[in-house]
């Protein structure tokens, strides 16, 4: 069979549009223009046929082909060394350190100037279509190397021994901008979570305590989005100032009254914010506290974000991840929540002379300018599932696996916990009826 | 001790009861907890701006403090201006 000497031709391009466009008419095919670029004076041609910016891109084209090669002996049996973020090289170990995506990308800078919605390339919208399990042919081998990217993000060809690991910034959400390694070794973490629970021994679920067995702690790669603002709010309410203060009626029936002047009270506040984080993955995010513990893992925030580094799948090894399934859209209304909470404190300090307190009525929140940066941060987890109703409740032990900061959810023997409420509360009662019977 | 205050004073077995059940069980379970992220974020604001207008007077209330105060209750969300 011959290969035809020229392509197709492409299809011609659409009659120039006459008069004003509007949003309902069909949107031009992406990067037309109606009018012959080659016609227009040169300054406007040169600005139509400028390259688009791209706002930030994180990805790693040296580690495309998965193979992450020690810069000394080639090998790619590379492993975080824990307690530092340092890449240690297995085979030869030769120590390197990533590079800081802060400095690289100037993630810190220009917060001010921060206009429209920044994404970085690790946080681009998730396709629904983009199979989580990735098959990668050994470059060593040849041999098919397949990796679930909902929990793992490294593998072991099993015939020449190779290690994998994904770079490529593939558009299922697996791989971020940047990941912040575990220093916080797994002895220490268990020694974290045996003095928090050695804490809460007393009325602890006798199954929990029987079970406990910290040593099954597990280092996982929980995916949030750390975002940066650039934002304006305006609060608006009443305050009240007291004038006045006495009191009428006789001995017994003795009543306290105040006068108070009331204002209208608004305020604005610019401010920006530097890395927020938030997290990225759906389950995660839900912070019902009736039917989760995720609020634990919510609460060993925040990280030392400033330290993440350009993502490399080897400070994955040995860990565990999860993946992210939320889109900068769908986390909007997250954001502006935090950021709405941010300026009412942010304006608490200038409303103290309401001695009467705020009753703020109205909140409004302008947003200039947000940047998205994905990031792996490391946690080191510990579960134990209650059994109960709707499923019974999945209690987590947490430790910031950078800061080693300790939150937990401790399963509690409601009878003891009754007993010992009902038994304080009868010896209470006791010393009233007491007190009751000797002044009567 | 006058009769009204005596009969007050029968409360403090149920709420004594209820408040250690609610303290262990908080102190147990962490379910009020959450990154403060008020606090731990990096915020670079400019200084406050508004105006404070005097609106009307109140004369001869008995509630100490404003109604519906929520100054320091920052994630309690109020009506959104758009």
């Amino acid at each position: 069979m011959t290969t035809p000497a020229n392509p197709p031709p492409l299809p011609t391009a659409p009659p120039p549009v006459t008069g004003l466009g509007s949003p309902q008419d069909v949107p031009p095919l992406p990067g037309s223009f109606p009018v012959d670029p080659g016609t227009l004076p040169e300054p406007i041609r040169d600005e139509l046929q400028a390259p688009d910016p791209v706002a930030l891109d994180t990805t790693a084209s040296e580690l495309r082909d998965g193979l992450n090669r020690c810069p000394k002996c080639g090998s790619t049996d590379i492993r975080l060394k824990l307690g530092s973020d340092l890449l240690v090289c297995q085979y030869c170990r030769n120590e390197w350190h990533g590079t800081r995506v802060e400095e690289a990308f100037g993630l810190g800078e220009g917060l001010d100037q921060l206009r429209g919605t920044v994404i970085a390339s690790g946080a681009r919208d998730i396709q629904a279509d983009t199979a989580s399990l990735m098959s990668f042919r050994c470059t060593g081998c040849g041999a098919e190397v397949t990796i679930n990217t909902e929990s793992t993000m490294t593998a072991r060809c099993h015939w020449c021994r190779h290690v994998f690991g994904i770079n490529e910034q593939i558009a299922n959400g697996a791989v971020p901008d940047a990941v912040l390694p575990f220093h916080i070794r797994k002895d220490d973490a268990v020694a974290r979570i045996r003095q928090f629970v050695d804490k809460r021994r007393l009325f602890a679920l006798k199954a929990f305590k029987d079970q406990f067995t910290p040593e099954n702690v597990v280092g996982v790669y929980l995916p949030y989005m750390i975002v940066d603002g650039n934002v304006s709010a305006s609060i608006a309410g009443k305050g009240e100032v007291q004038t006045r203060q006495y009191t009428r009626g006789t001995d017994k029936n003795k009543r306290t009254y105040y006068d108070a002047d009331v204002y209208q009270v608004d305020r604005h506040v610019d401010f920006t914010v530097d890395d927020l984080p938030l997290e990225s993955s759906e389950q995660r995010g839900n912070l019902d506290v009736q039917a989760n513990t995720n609020n634990i893992i919510n609460a060993i925030l925040p990280f030392d974000t400033k330290n993440a580094l350009k993502w490399n799948a080897s400070y994955l090894a040995g860990f565990t991840s999860e993946k992210r399934d939320l889109d900068v859209e769908r986390m909007r209304p997250r954001l502006e929540d935090q950021l709405l909470s941010i300026a009412r404190a942010q304006v608490a300090g200038s409303v103290r002379r309401y001695d009467r307190g705020v009753r703020w009525e109205q909140e409004g929140l302008e947003v200039h300018g947000t940047r998205w940066v994905s990031m792996y941060l490391p946690v080191w987890l510990y579960s134990y599932h209650q059994p109960g109703r709707n499923g019974g409740m999945l209690h987590y032990i947490a430790v910031n696996g950078r800061t080693g900061e300790t939150m937990g959810s401790v399963p509690v023997q409601q009878w003891k916990l009754l007993l010992a409420a009902l038994a304080t509360g009868t010896v209470l009662e006791a010393l009233a009826l007491w007190i009751v019977v000797a002044t009567s | 001790m006058s009769d009204e205050s005596g009969l007050w004073i029968l409360l403090a077995g149920p709420a004594g009861a209820s408040a250690l059940y609610w303290a262990l069980y908080r102190y147990y379970r962490n379910t009020d907890k959450s990154h403060a992220f008020e606090q731990d974020t990096t915020v670079k604001a400019a200084p406050v701006t508004g105006e404070d207008r005097k609106i009307d007077t109140v004369r001869g209330t008995q509630e100490r403090r404003i109604r519906g105060d929520n100054v320091g209750a920052w994630r309690a969300r109020v009506s959104r201006l758009r």
